[in-house]
């Protein structure tokens, strides 16, 4: 069912990555730190708004004229700051949503890998929460639109007594308490998101919540360039009386909204429902076989927890010795977070493909790859090869299909991740003079599917992790897939020195030779394109294209009515024999059952019925207010209104009509209420 | 062929370290044995890669306890350590060719190596976690 949208998504991903793998350099590549991004925009967010936090009035009377001064008044600070908080939070969303398509594209949320991509929801959810009421505390149009929008989102669903959408219907119902409580959450949100944000990433192993240094330059700089040339503004101040036909609108959070609009809240419930529970079923869909778990060998396991350090789901752990041996603690593998990566294997100090077959096994090995297989396989695999520029590749199973040129007298030996290589399978290569070169051929650069295989193959090699890479092992006859031209790399091989191991005088491993790159100027203008590009479409996104809410001619009519009506039945007295017949507890001299009449409402425009319904008291027993609140976009300019009400037991006719012609302007908000004692009042 | 011997003196005073010291010297020892004039190559070859994969593993753990005990020599030990490793791939390559291989020769090098190392290195790593407690 995701197959073919996935290998799509795939194949851009892979493209993108080339892209920025050339610009950015490897190391910097932002497509493959985009959670440390996330984490980067977040802090950003979070101190800028403290700052903001400061100078703001949570009053609904004061919040606008805050952030204006704030944005105007102080010199250069406070809109900067103002602006980074928008920007980055934009930022935020942006790269949670491709984040997810990634981890979906390169299907890295299957089966065990659930708890990453589960908990990733809630963070979404809450990006959007913190958005949503960051954009409320302005109070500006947009600001009025998100409230009383994402009010009418709410009273669909059954959380609230009456409607919450009652509170906006003109200035003087807003009450400031309630603005105070959207600041509540508004900081409320993007602490809880923290919190889902580290459980998130808490089964990852060395997980990545800092960018690279000099990519976390840059995001900086472009935020801060795009929040001096365009600065974050507000839009006119909130004015419930009236509607503004069209307003920016942020679509990084706000896509959504114009569909309550157009489909109506509970549309819009049931679409993202439906996407929750899509993407809360991914993991499982289609449910696959999984891959047998690492086991641990305690016969070469001494407890020495290389394996637990370089797992990258924190599969792995040292517990008490179960054995005869002598030694504190023994690996154990925790099978509901082994996803059978091999990292473990390719640690191991015993993985080492010099051993006799007959007690060759590590002290941590893939039962469906042992090592002894892996070495048998490439044994017999190299046998064949002749000529001087023989091969061995060591791919990884999602490096996807090798080329022509590293098919060609050549022995690939797979495996679940590049990082499940020993490094000494490298250096028995070349020991037993079974090639003259070997590839180690993996996902796009800094893109393993199973998060540190080539960070840890990288750093074995060039003596940074443990185990290294013997010295003494010619690093020009190596090559990285993600990191080589290895056409060249091919090509040169016959041409190399003969081959030659130890007496290299180096006992420190080096570091393989970086691959090629383009040169510094074309980097900075890729860079700067990029980089310009994407803090353009972030400011253009950030409010435009307006969303035209109202026609040019059209006014609003909103039905509000909160009415407890007479109760159906009329008290009488309970004579003594009546009481004596109820329980003591229960004896009272009037009976007063509570249940109220409902409310039968018809609101007619120009002779036209525009709205009829009956209205149930509110209570378990039907015993409080009916409220009532409906909007209606209509025609600007003059015409007559009837609105009726039956709120007694007849069975025809109205206890309470009210008629006039009113002359509505464009944009204006026309509010009809129902207060008892008054009836009908509008304004 | 020069066995490694095993003193009391070569204890540093971490209990997996001792007891697998102890444990490797023997089973160093045990293959070192096993290694005669007419033994053919492919078994000194095994038996060579047997001890650095034991080797390895030793090292493997001794580092773990020096990296958590933060141990200040940790790096140069650790290089002895790898110079070692070095030392017996290169040995076992020589093994590749019969007639440079020299039982005795191997035999000398490997207690020299952890002679000189437990004397060296091991000590001051005993003498450091003495002063530590």
């Amino acid at each position: 069912m995701t197959a073919n949208p996935r290998r799509w998504l795939r194949a851009t991903f892979g493209a993108l990555e080339a892209v920025c793998t050339r610009v950015f350099s490897p190391a910097w590549n932002p497509l493959v730190q985009l959670g440390a991004i996330g984490w980067f925009f977040y802090w950003v967010v979070a101190v800028s708004g403290v700052y903001l936090y400061v100078f703001f009035d949570t009053g609904i009377t004061r919040a606008y004229d805050t952030v204006e001064a704030l944005t105007h008044a102080q010199p250069w600070i406070g809109g900067v700051m103002r602006s980074l908080h928008r920007y980055a939070s934009d930022g935020l969303v942006a790269v949670a949503l491709v984040h997810l398509l990634r981890e979906f594209a390169f299907a890295r949320m299957k089966g065990k890998r659930w708890f990453g991509w589960i908990t990733g929801l809630p963070v979404l959810m809450l990006i959007y929460v913190s958005g949503i009421t960051g954009y409320w505390l302005v109070w500006d149009v947009l600001a009025q639109y998100v409230a009383v929008t994402t009010a009418e989102l709410l009273d669909v669903l059954p959380l609230f007594g009456e409607p919450i959408s009652r509170n906006f219907v003109n200035q003087v119902a807003l009450s400031s308490r309630f603005f105070t409580l959207m600041s509540f959450i508004h900081i409320a949100a993007p602490l809880l998101l923290l919190l889902f944000m580290w459980i998130h990433i808490h089964r990852h192993a060395a997980a990545r919540i800092q960018p690279a240094r000099g990519l976390g330059v840059l995001v900086a700089g472009s935020l801060l360039g795009l929040a001096i040339v365009v600065p974050a503004v507000s839009q006119a101040r909130a004015n419930l009386d009236q509607v503004q036909a069209t307003i920016g609108l942020d679509w990084f959070y706000l896509p959504l909204y114009p569909l309550v609009q157009q489909w109506g809240g509970a549309t819009v419930w049931q679409l993202l429902g439906g996407m929750l529970l899509v993407l809360g079923l991914v993991p499982w869909l289609p449910r696959g076989t999984p891959a047998p778990v690492a086991k641990v060998n305690l016969l070469n396991c001494n407890g020495c927890g290389r394996c637990v350090a370089d797992c990258p789901f924190g599969a792995l752990s040292l517990e008490p010795r179960s054995d005869w041996q002598k030694y504190q603690a023994e690996a154990v593998v925790n099978a509901d977070r082994c996803f059978s990566c091999g990292l473990c294997v390719g640690s191991c100090p015993t993985a080492t493909p010099f051993r006799s077959a007959s007690v060759f096994a590590a002290g941590i090995e893939l039962p469906q790859l042992p090592l002894v297989t892996l070495r048998e396989q490439l044994e017999k695999s190299c046998a064949p090869l002749a000529g001087g520029d023989r091969l061995v590749v060591f791919a990884c199973e999602h490096a996807g299909t090798l080329g022509a040129d590293l098919r060609r007298n050549a022995a690939v030996a797979r495996m679940p991740c590049i990082g499940m290589l020993p490094p000494s399978f490298i250096d028995f290569v070349f020991s037993r003079r079974l090639a003259d070169g070997v590839v180690i051929a993996g996902c796009g650069a800094n893109s393993c599917y199973h998060r540190l295989g080539q960070r840890w193959t990288e750093q074995r090699i060039a003596g940074q992790r443990d185990p290294w890479l013997r010295a003494r092992v010619p690093r020009e006859r190596i090559a990285l897939s993600w990191d080589a031209d290895l056409g060249a790399f091919r090509k040169g091989l016959a041409s190399l020195p003969v081959l030659r191991l130890g007496g290299r005088g180096a006992s420190k491993p080096l570091p393989l030779p970086a691959g090629p790159r383009w040169p510094v100027p074309m980097r900075a203008i890729g860079i700067a394109l990029l980089l310009g590009a994407m803090a353009g479409i972030t400011g253009l996104l950030a409010t435009s294209p307006g969303w035209r809410q109202l026609g040019q001619d059209e006014a609003v009519l909103q039905l509000s009515i909160r009415h407890a009506t007479a109760t159906k039945v009329e008290c009488k007295p309970l004579t003594p024999q009546q009481m004596a017949e109820l329980k003591p507890n229960m004896r009272r001299p009037v009976d007063c059952p509570r249940e109220r009449w409902p409310v039968y409402l018809e609101l007619e425009r120009d002779g036209q019925l525009l709205y009829r319904g009956t209205h149930e008291p509110s209570g378990l027993w039907n015993d409080g207010a009916a409220t009532v609140f409906r909007t209606f976009r209509i025609p600007a300019g003059p015409q007559s209104i009837v609105v009726r009400m039956r709120d007694s037991g007849r069975a025809s006719g109205f206890d309470h009509v009210h008629s006039g012609t009113i002359d509505l302007e464009p944009g204006q908000n026309f509010v009809i209420e129902f207060r008892s004692g008054e009836g009908f009042t509008w304004h | 062929m020069t066995l490694i011997a095993w003193r009391e003196d070569f204890t540093i005073g971490l209990p997996d370290v001792d007891y697998e010291h102890r444990e490797l010297v023997s089973m160093i020892n045990a293959l070192l044995e096993s290694l005669g004039p007419d033994t053919g190559v492919p078994q000194i070859v095994a038996a060579l890669g047997e001890i650095h994969a034991r080797i390895a593993l030793h090292f493997a753990l001794e580092e773990r306890d020096m990296h958590q005990l933060h141990y200040a020599a940790a790096a140069e030990h650790k290089d002895d350590h790898e110079r070692l490793l070095d030392d017996i791939l290169d040995i076992i390559d020589t093994v590749e060719s019969p007639l440079d291989y020299d039982p005795e020769a191997l035999g000398d090098r490997l207690s020299r190596w952890f002679t000189g190392h437990f004397r060296t290195h091991d000590a001051r790593l005993h003498r450091w976690l003495v002063g530590r407690s």
